[in-house]
């Protein structure tokens, strides 16, 4: 039954063509970001030579903020990790509650 | 039935109940975790988690508060002070040191530790122990101890601790909240 | 994938027709809206223009593409907060290829499929549109293995409880 689902799923998920043209309207972007790029590259070039120095200065910075980043990035899925762990070891808890003997009568008598 | 009510209101029941707890002296909420060495190397899967204040802090600074799962999980490590947890599964059993785990259990007998629910299940030998250290009727410790012969977790969260935000996390984390009160 | 890296664009053409069902598929089903899918297409193609010096095999540019693809569906889900109670006529209209299986069972599904949060979402895709196995879809989205099967495990019991119309409580073991 599983494996039918699943085979079900896989067929309801098949893969679906974009509109037609597609091809032609992804070159046409790539065209135009070509061209916007060679403008702004003229216009900055004068600016890059003196840009340069300061860069230099603050690319130590910038890796320290990488570095920064990678860390925080890394202590955030692992903190998720551990809180999805965490939720599932509590599932496992509450479904086995809930397997228990099932409510009592409403008929005011103590539990 | 008591179980039931103990878990679905945990956070009430604890605050009625434990009028009487005036132990100042209860331990710290952190355990002391075997070190489990050459453990991962034998394991099929492990997770080695140990997130102390300043990498929590520094985690929740990468949360993206508009995000549905990054929010609850900010929500839920409020007042938290750090989350360690060792999970590793294994290709056979009891391939891991049943002692060892026994021995992090011991530790929740100290002054201030609540068994919170105990599971045996004989089919799966599933054992699952939740406790949470209560402080002057507040939860300042939580450990959950699961194990079945090819696997075993430790979750140790120190501080203050939201067991209702804690546990509607699995709604959250893109993992459809399963309706466990529908009946036919 | 030389000739592309050359700069020939007839090459990055032909790799743009050889990848561009999956890249679409991919961002349709995280989207659920045709025009979206087709722009976040797009762009995932520019950016692969632009990073093509970077990948060095086919697998690399496959791997590459569904991880472009899927993370930035994600992204601009989480972005637009669009994923709860969002319509589902889009999902709907996907299905559009005659199949000599249930047409309806199917529709529904990948209806129920598009209504899952982001993550959960995308590991379903990954696994049942692009039949990748656990280990590759964490790669993909830099998850770990147990969240993935995680995902799996309980999306399939809802999906499946949900198609079948049945409590779920009745699925756990």
């Amino acid at each position: 039954m599983s494996k039918d689902f699943e085979q079900q799923l896989h067929e309801a998920l098949r893969p679906v063509d974009p509109e037609e043209g597609f091809e032609q309207r992804v070159l046409a972007r790539i065209v135009q970001e070509r061209s916007s790029t060679r403008r702004k590259v003229t216009r900055w070039a004068s600016v890059a030579l003196a840009a340069s120095v300061v860069f230099a200065a603050v690319l130590g910075t910038h890796e320290w903020q990488l570095r920064r980043e990678q860390e925080g990035l890394e202590a955030r899925k692992q903190l998720l990790e551990a809180l999805r762990l965490t939720g599932e070891k509590l599932d496992v808890a509450y479904q086995a509650v809930n397997r228990e003997a099932p409510e009592p009568a409403d008929d005011g008598s103590g539990a | 039935m008591i179980m039931r009510a103990l878990f679905r209101h945990s956070m009430l029941v604890l605050v009625g109940t434990l009028s009487f707890c005036t132990n100042t002296f209860a331990a710290d909420g952190q355990l002391k975790i075997p070190e489990f060495a050459g453990l991962a190397d034998k394991a099929a899967e492990s997770v080695i988690i140990t997130l102390d204040p300043s990498l929590l802090r520094l985690a929740a600074r990468f949360l993206d508060p508009s995000d549905p799962e990054d929010a609850a999980a900010r929500a839920a490590i409020a007042g938290i002070k750090g989350i360690y947890v060792r999970s590793y599964k294994f290709d056979q059993d009891f391939a891991y040191p049943k002692a060892d785990v026994d021995m992090v259990r011991k530790q929740l007998g100290a002054p201030g530790w609540q068994q919170l629910v105990q599971v045996r299940t004989r089919a799966e030998q599933q054992n699952v122990d939740i406790y949470l250290l209560v402080e002057q009727e507040r939860a300042n410790g939580l450990a959950i101890i699961a194990s079945k012969p090819r696997e075993f977790t430790i979750v140790n969260i120190v501080g203050s601790i939201d067991m209702k935000k804690l546990h509607e996390l699995e709604g959250q984390f893109g993992i459809p909240k399963l309706d466990l009160e529908d009946k036919k | 994938m030389t000739r592309a890296r050359a700069g020939e664009s007839s090459a990055f053409a032909a790799l743009v027709r050889r990848y561009q069902r999956t890249v679409y598929s991919i961002a349709l089903r995280m989207l659920s809206d045709r025009h979206r899918a087709e722009d976040l297409a797009q762009e995932v193609f520019l950016q692969l223009y632009r990073t093509l010096d970077g990948i060095d095999s086919d697998t690399h540019l496959a791997f590459w593409l569904r991880k472009v693809a899927v993370n930035r569906a994600i992204d601009r889900m989480r972005m637009e907060s669009r994923h709860d109670n969002e319509p589902l006529t889009e999902a709907v209209a996907v299905a559009d290829e005659p199949t000599e299986d249930d047409p309806l069972l199917h529709k529904r599904m990948a209806d129920l499929v598009a209504q899952l949060p982001p993550a959960a979402r995308a590991v379903v895709v990954l696994r049942y549109q692009e039949d990748l196995d656990p280990t590759d879809i964490a790669s993909t989205l830099d998850m770990s293995i147990n969240t993935v099967k995680s995902h799996l495990k309980r999306s399939l019991t809802l999906l499946r409880a949900r198609v079948q119309g049945t409590a779920i409580v009745e699925d756990i073991r």
